[in-house]
């Protein structure tokens, strides 16, 4: 049942034009409806403080591109519940980041590691992020994250499958991380167990 | 005797930027500008993804879509064309579009008749409305916030919600009527 008007705001007498603009604002409200109950993962905005939102090793050369990496890094620190696989079906607990590194590839393909604390004995924790990954048409095709150093992939830190414009995935990693200069994603074809080209870069 | 309701106004210093300002702004690279977009729009975003998609994780999917499109897409909003609100809607609009599409992974079959309830431009108008209403309760004190939303949309009457809150109706009714004319003044052609 609607809300009543008059047992609302009711009661004492109110200057015509006043109770017009409330009725009004009531009428709007009550067709309006409740609002949404935000996810705790979209109540926070995005870190205010630029300059540690995003650990970009090589600076791109279109602002374009750095904008829509930025604004995905923005998006993903503000996101304190982290994601699930297929769609957020699942709710992990929050994911506390110690820096987040962004990725960018042709056509648009944008990507961001989101990197936790390790714990004691050195596993790191990720979330990665990627966009505009051609989605896989073999159920065995996967991309792959790796480390690099001298710009070459040489430490997998995970596999995983796209399922739309956007997925996350959690992953987790043992290395010393600054032993590394670089992340990438390869694309890797079902039944080749070699490295396959590199669809997005640090 | 007539309760003086003219209220004070809302907003000061850097909230006081209109949604085409700081979208003009954030146009610019302007961190602070996205950041008080998002707060103005993260919910009325999520609402309309969420009342369109009928599934939160892909609402929420909506949501970074929407904000994503809005830093990469600000250059393109004209001032001169309107406000701030109508453009971020459309943003969404079309993020939320994209979402729905996707799910379709089968052809829908076309109805003999029509079905029953709202068309898609009564939808349209609802959404509009809901859009500009949720906007506007962001703007709120939380206290006036909080009064508004027990009023409206938890059943309880105005004795309860006093009860619930601690405070005397008479706190509560005057609280709700200050909140309902600040939304007026934010709300303005609406309520006209």
């Amino acid at each position: 049942m609607s809300p009543n008007f008059d047992d609302i705001v009711g009661g004492d007498e109110l200057d015509p034009q006043d109770e017009a603009r409330l009725r009004r604002v009531h009428q709007l409200l009550v067709q309006a409806g409740p609002p949404a109950d935000l996810p705790p993962e979209l109540e926070q905005p995005a870190d205010p403080e630029t300059g540690r939102l995003v650990d970009v090793p090589y600076l791109f050369q279109r602002r374009r591109g750095l904008a829509a990496v930025l604004v995905l890094a923005a998006a993903l620190a503000g996101f304190a519940g982290g994601f699930a696989f297929g769609h957020g079906k699942a709710k992990p607990a929050a994911f506390a980041a110690e820096r987040v590194v962004a990725m960018q590839g042709k056509n648009g393909r944008i990507g961001v590691i989101k990197l936790g604390h390790a714990d004691t004995v050195g596993n790191w924790p990720m979330l990665v992020q990627v966009s505009g990954l051609q989605r896989q048409t073999d159920p065995r095709a996967y991309y792959e994250l790796w480390l690099t150093r001298n710009g070459k992939p040489v430490a997998p830190c995970g596999s995983f499958r796209v399922h739309g414009k956007t997925t996350s995935v959690r992953l987790s990693v043992p290395y010393t991380l600054r032993k590394f200069d670089g992340w990438v994603v390869t694309q890797q074809p079902p039944n080749d167990r070699g490295i396959g080209p590199v669809v997005l870069s640090t | 005797m007539a309760l003086a309701l003219r209220t004070m106004p809302l907003v000061t210093g850097e909230t006081a930027s209109t949604d085409g300002e700081l979208i003009q702004r954030a146009a610019d690279g302007d961190r602070s500008a996205f950041e008080l977009l998002y707060r103005r729009y993260a919910r009325p975003v999520f609402g309309l993804a969420l009342r369109r998609l009928g599934d939160r994780g892909r609402a929420e999917d909506a949501v970074q879509e929407t904000f994503a499109s809005v830093w990469r897409s600000a250059a393109s909003y004209k001032p001169e064309r309107g406000p701030g609100a109508p453009w971020l809607y459309a943003v969404a609009r079309n993020a939320i579009v994209d979402r729905a599409r996707g799910r379709s992974e089968t052809p829908a079959e076309i109805p003999d008749e029509a079905e029953p309830g709202d068309g898609p431009a009564e939808k349209a108008e609802q959404g509009w409305v809901a859009w500009r209403v949720h906007r506007a309760l962001e703007e709120l004190p939380e206290r006036e916030r909080e009064v508004v939303t027990l009023a409206y949309w938890s059943g309880l009457s105005q004795s309860e919600v006093a009860e619930f809150l601690g405070i005397p109706l008479g706190t509560v009714k005057t609280r709700t009527r200050a909140a309902l004319m600040h939304l007026a003044d934010i709300l303005g052609d609406e309520v006209a």
